[in-house]
């Protein structure tokens, strides 16, 4: 599979009254084209922000630099806004955590989704009109042909989200972004959409990058995921591979304090993972974790390096100088 | 050092917890609990009804957790607003140590039974420091003098894992697991015998989510507590609690204890309900698609 989106060394920096607010510091990853990638983490450690920086949409004041950050072969950074309207929307669309506000209830949804795709040169309102019905019921909305009129105000949380996504899909994009889409959601609801979410997926090919903080969805939809703690990613791996042997220990923490039917006992004492998260104002240096780490000591001042734990070419990253690469672990079997 | 504030409660409160014979082990009961909202629309028309709580009734045992699970718009939270006497029930009555509940006398309920709210960045007064909006309650009772209101603030800070440079910051300071930490010192200060927790961890991290329901565990071990615990997360409900109720559309449509439910759910609804929850193992997938079971 050929490489859609390509980011190396993304950096987004925020003025704030006490300082520079490291938001995102330079974190690499790539997706392949139909692949779902879950960016998961806790709040605050810039999975939000890394996901604005993709489209463009940050804060005006916000600080973004990068080495690459290249959308199916062209560099978004520094891409003329013409170009990049060229680009959102059309080959790259995004879905907003709140469907309540990310609709604009001054026009009717028909209006809403039809309007990126008429941009397009050389299509008819028919045809859009047609697109945006066939969408509307293939994300499950009956009478598709008289929800064009109506105002968001008059659906459901569910349903205005089944409208967020098709209106991410009209354009056919190769990459969607979404940034929460279930959180708002209850949880009956929530795996209706992300159901709909993974069978559109397959579907129509579409790259997707999922955001998320909660490891049960991860865990059911990603083929691959980058889990994410103060602004860098800290481990990254199939999904499969990192749920089996998670290598990092903030991975291995949160899984743990997840109660989890059959291996935690009822009642018992949870494994939380003591302290807080580390300011991200001013000068951060070394591992980000060792504050909390039980592992941590005099080498963890140091920044970890990315290290490949997997054997032979599959690839496991954790960023941490507890973890030991692959061949070093079978180089001191075969001695 | 609980049995300070024990000693404070006491000394100032009259005597007021009946111990009846009957409903001695029952904390909190509810008798056909209904709450029916009237709906005008217009002036021609009938006007609709909509019952958020409908003929509910409950029994909570003393020192058991019994979960309350369900949808957003089920009538979760305003079944805890009628228990707290934040608003008056349409019909049926709720008793609280056997005694009915007078809505009139929030105050003495308030000795008995205690929220802790789903959001830590509304429910604290951000004017307040952390020791004022926690000795609150104190002072609204008049129990204790200044000094030992002060004395038994440190001691129940000190209790939820509050560390002392935070007693004199604000609430905007605070982290969102330290604010909860700060609403359940404030919700514990009167030593009630109930606890209404309503989505408590709902609005926190997964890591911290954890230290505030291993605080949850010490304080019911330490205080023989009573939870009714409010939530939609079933994997840190079956964690924690020892019966479960699901509600759906106003009414309880399935109570057991934890063991059946999550083993042996009856009514499709919970069946549901459980086939939605993602636990993180992988290779399960997502499912097959239920519909939404049909209901009268």
């Amino acid at each position: 599979m050929s490489i859609l989106l390509e980011v190396k060394n993304l950096r987004v920096d925020l003025p704030t009254e006490n300082g520079m607010l490291h938001a995102v510091r330079g974190i690499d990853f790539q997706v392949k084209r139909g692949e779902m990638l879950c960016l998961v983490g806790e709040s605050g450690c810039g999975k939000s922000m890394t996901s604005l920086a993709l489209m463009g949409l940050l804060p005006r004041k916000a600080i973004c630099t990068a080495d690459r950050m290249a959308f199916d072969g062209t560099e978004l950074l520094g891409l003329p806004d013409k170009k990049l309207n060229q680009l959102r929307g059309q080959r790259m669309s995004m879905i907003f955590q709140e469907p309540m506000t990310s609709l604009n209830p001054a026009y009717t949804l028909g209006n809403q989704l039809c309007e990126a795709m008429l941009e397009k040169p050389g299509v008819t309102r028919a045809e859009v009109r047609e697109r945006a019905i066939y969408l509307l019921h293939r994300t499950g909305i009956s009478n598709a042909e008289d929800r064009l009129r109506q105002y968001p105000h008059q659906l459901s949380g569910g349903l205005r989200q089944r409208v967020m996504i098709a209106m991410a899909l009209m354009c056919g994009p190769d990459l969607i972004i979404a940034d929460e889409p279930t959180t708002a959601l209850d949880v009956t609801i929530q795996a209706q959409i992300l159901r709909m979410i993974r069978e559109l997926q397959r579907e129509f090919g579409t790259a997707v990058v999922f955001i998320t903080h909660d490891l049960g969805v991860v865990s059911r939809i990603a083929d691959r995921v980058a889990v994410m703690y103060a602004g860098q990613v800290v481990e990254t791996a199939d999904v499969a591979q990192l749920f089996a042997s998670p290598q990092h220990p903030y991975t291995r923490g949160l899984l743990n304090c997840i109660p989890v039917r059959g291996k935690t006992l009822p009642g018992s004492k949870l494994q939380a993972i003591p302290g807080v998260v580390p300011s991200l104002v001013g000068h951060v240096s070394g591992c980000v974790f060792r504050n909390r780490c039980a592992l941590a000591d005099a080498a963890c001042e140091q920044d970890p390096p990315m290290v490949n734990t997997a054997a032979g070419d599959k690839v496991h990253y954790a960023r941490c100088h507890k973890a030991t690469a692959a061949d070093a672990v079978q180089l001191n079997e075969a001695a | 050092m609980n049995e300070l504030v024990n000693e404070l409660v006491n000394d100032s409160a009259p005597a007021e917890t009946p111990v009846g014979a009957v409903g001695a082990d029952i904390a909190l009961e509810l008798c056909a609990l209904s709450k029916v909202y009237t709906l005008k629309r217009g002036m021609f028309k009938a006007s609709g009804e909509i019952k958020a709580v409908n003929e509910v009734s409950l029994r909570l045992y003393r020192g058991e957790t019994l979960g309350l699970v369900g949808e957003s718009g089920c009538g979760k939270s305003t079944l805890a607003k009628i228990l707290l006497g934040l608003l008056e029930p349409t019909a049926g009555n709720v008793l609280i140590n056997g005694q009915e509940v007078d809505p009139t006398r929030r105050k003495d309920n308030a000795r008995h039974i205690q929220p802790i709210f789903q959001d830590p960045y509304s429910s604290l007064n951000p004017r307040k420091t952390v020791a004022e909006i926690v000795g609150l309650p104190l002072q609204l009772h008049r129990i204790g003098s200044a000094a030992e209101q002060r004395k038994s603030v440190r001691t129940i800070l000190d209790l939820v894992g509050m560390p002392e440079r935070t007693y004199a910051q604000y609430p905007n300071q605070l982290s969102g697991g330290q604010r909860q930490r700060v609403a359940i010192a404030r919700a514990l200060i009167l030593q009630p015998d109930i606890l209404i927790c309503d989505e408590p961890t709902s609005a926190l991290d997964v890591s911290v989510q954890a230290q505030i329901l291993n605080l949850l565990l010490d304080l019911k071990a330490e205080f023989g507590l009573t939870y009714l615990f409010i939530s939609h997360d079933l994997g840190v409900v079956e964690h924690l609690v020892d019966r479960v109720a699901v509600m759906h559309k106003g009414s309880i449509v399935e109570l057991e204890t934890r063991e059946k439910i999550f083993s042996d759910a009856q009514h499709p609804y919970t069946r549901m309900l459980l086939s939605s929850a993602l636990t993180p193992e992988p290779g399960l997938g997502l499912g097959p698609d239920i519909p939404e079971p049909a209901f009268t």
